[in-house]
This record gives structure tokens, C-alpha cells and sequence, in this order.
């Protein structure tokens, strides 16, 4: 790093507020904790089929989309 | 100790939460200090860790034991910080970003006036995710390259590389905001 490198550093270095304090400063396993024992939104497997099943019909029978969409 | 750790990482792989802990309190500090050398920034840093536990908590079952932990967590963190920082393209003064949480942070020097510390801050914010990271490191955590290359998964000329693009960057950004250093 050259003379001119240097100062641009030390600017910056003034500008940003200087080196980060790397130390933790408390146990961050109870917020782990909370977030593993979390419930997670599952679909269930009859929901995806369900699902997969009006798109097959969907793309065998093209005609019934827009009996489809009068139901909704 | 070794093959203490070992051994927690394999019950970790098969989903126990008591090895997870284990590893968790081994290694979060370290997780953390690689996070907030980037992010500068002890809250997000924070959050970010525990982000990066979970990701690594969720792909368990693919982990291997016989590989290092350390550097799968690395890869994990360093990913995360990278994408924090290039959502977060221009970064704001830190004292008037989080007081509360960021009370230990290191304050900007005096002598630099606040028209100048903004301009430095915004042209700073500007620079790609990749280059910011390597020259926050570099130039204001003034961290070895060896130490950088370590943490980025990338090699000591490639960090050579970044700083020296990020400088050259910054340079011109300043100098077309009227900042000469």
C-alpha cells in the first residue's frame, strides 16, 4: 500500500469508527432455541396432491378452466 | 478434545439438539467475529449467526463428521454477511443507525468533519458486496490477508485483488464527491 493508499485508509478508518468489537457479548443459544422450537407451517401431503391432481385435470381438460375460475 | 468434537458432530448429524448446543456455544463466538469484522454491525452480527446455525441445523443430515465444522460454518456465515451487505447497498452513519444496540461500537473520529465521514460512508456503501467486505476487513479492521483469505474462502492474491479494486473504487467515488485524501 503506497503513501497515497495511506491516507485514504486513515480517512476511512476515521469515517467508519475503527476496528468492530469481535467479542459476543451474550449467549445467542437461547434465540437458536426459540427458533429450532418454532412450529413451521407444513402443507400437508393430501393438500399437494389435491393440488397436482386439478392441474392434471387442468391440463388434460383445458376446456374446464374457465369452469374453474367461475368457481372460485 | 478433538475427538470430543468429533463425536458431537456425529450425534449433531444424526439430529441430536444437545450435540447442536454443544457445537453452537463452541463456536458462536467465532461465528460472530467473522460476521461483525464484515457487517460491522453487532446486531445484525447477531442475527446473522443465529441464521447461520440455523441453515447449518436444518442441512444436518448432510453434513459428513469427518469434515471441519469451522470451515462449513465459514462458508455459511461469510455467504450470509456477503448477502446482507449487497441488500444493504448504501450503508448509513452507524450512530444513527443503532444506538441501543450498538453502544459498544467504535465511535467515528472527531477530526473528521460529518460532511466528509458522509461522503466516505456513502462512496463505502457503493462499493460491490465482495470488494466492501475485503476492504472493510483490510483497511478499517486492518485484519492480515492471510486472516481475510481465511474467512472470504479465497486466496491471499484474491484478496490483494479486491482490496486493491475497493481502493481504486473508492478513490474515484470520493474524488467525484469532491474528497481528496
Amino acid at each position: 500500500m503506497n503513501e497515497r493508499d495511506g491516507a485514504l485508509q486513515e480517512l476511512v478508518k476515521r469515517a467508519m469508527g475503527g476496528p468492530a468489537d469481535r467479542e459476543l457479548k451474550h449467549d445467542l443459544w437461547p434465540e437458536m432455541l426459540r427458533r429450532i422450537e418454532r412450529p413451521s407451517i407444513r402443507i400437508p401431503w393430501w393438500d399437494w396432491a389435491l393440488a397436482a391432481a386439478l392441474l392434471l385435470c387442468l391440463l388434460l381438460l383445458p376446456e374446464a378452466i374457465p369452469l374453474v375460475l367461475y368457481q372460485l | 478434545m478433538t475427538g470430543t468434537v468429533e463425536a458431537e458432530l456425529e450425534k449433531f448429524s444424526r439430529g441430536d439438539v444437545q450435540a447442536f448446543e454443544t457445537l453452537f456455544r463452541e463456536y458462536q463466538g467465532e461465528v460472530y467475529g467473522w460476521i461483525v469484522r464484515m457487517v460491522r454491525d453487532p446486531g445484525v452480527a447477531e442475527d446473522l449467526t443465529v441464521e447461520t446455525f440455523w441453515r447449518i441445523y436444518r442441512a444436518r443430515a448432510r453434513f459428513d463428521p469427518r469434515r471441519p465444522f469451522g470451515a462449513w460454518a465459514r462458508r455459511i456465515a461469510t455467504n450470509l454477511a456477503l448477502e446482507h451487505l449487497s441488500r444493504r447497498h448504501v450503508e448509513k452513519p452507524l450512530d444513527q443507525d443503532l444506538p441501543p444496540r450498538a453502544a459498544s461500537y467504535p465511535v467515528e473520529d472527531a477530526r473528521v468533519g460529518a460532511d466528509v465521514r458522509e461522503k466516505v460512508v456513502a462512496a463505502f456503501g457503493e462499493l460491490p458486496a465482495k470488494l466492501r467486505a475485503a476492504a472493510t476487513m483490510a483497511l478499517i479492521e486492518e485484519a492480515p490477508y492471510a486472516e481475510i483469505a481465511n474467512v472470504l474462502g479465497i486466496t491471499v492474491n484474491g484478496v490483494k485483488s479486491r482490496v486493491f479494486r475497493a481502493v481504486r473504487l473508492l478513490r474515484r467515488s470520493l474524488e467525484k464527491r469532491g474528497v481528496r485524501p
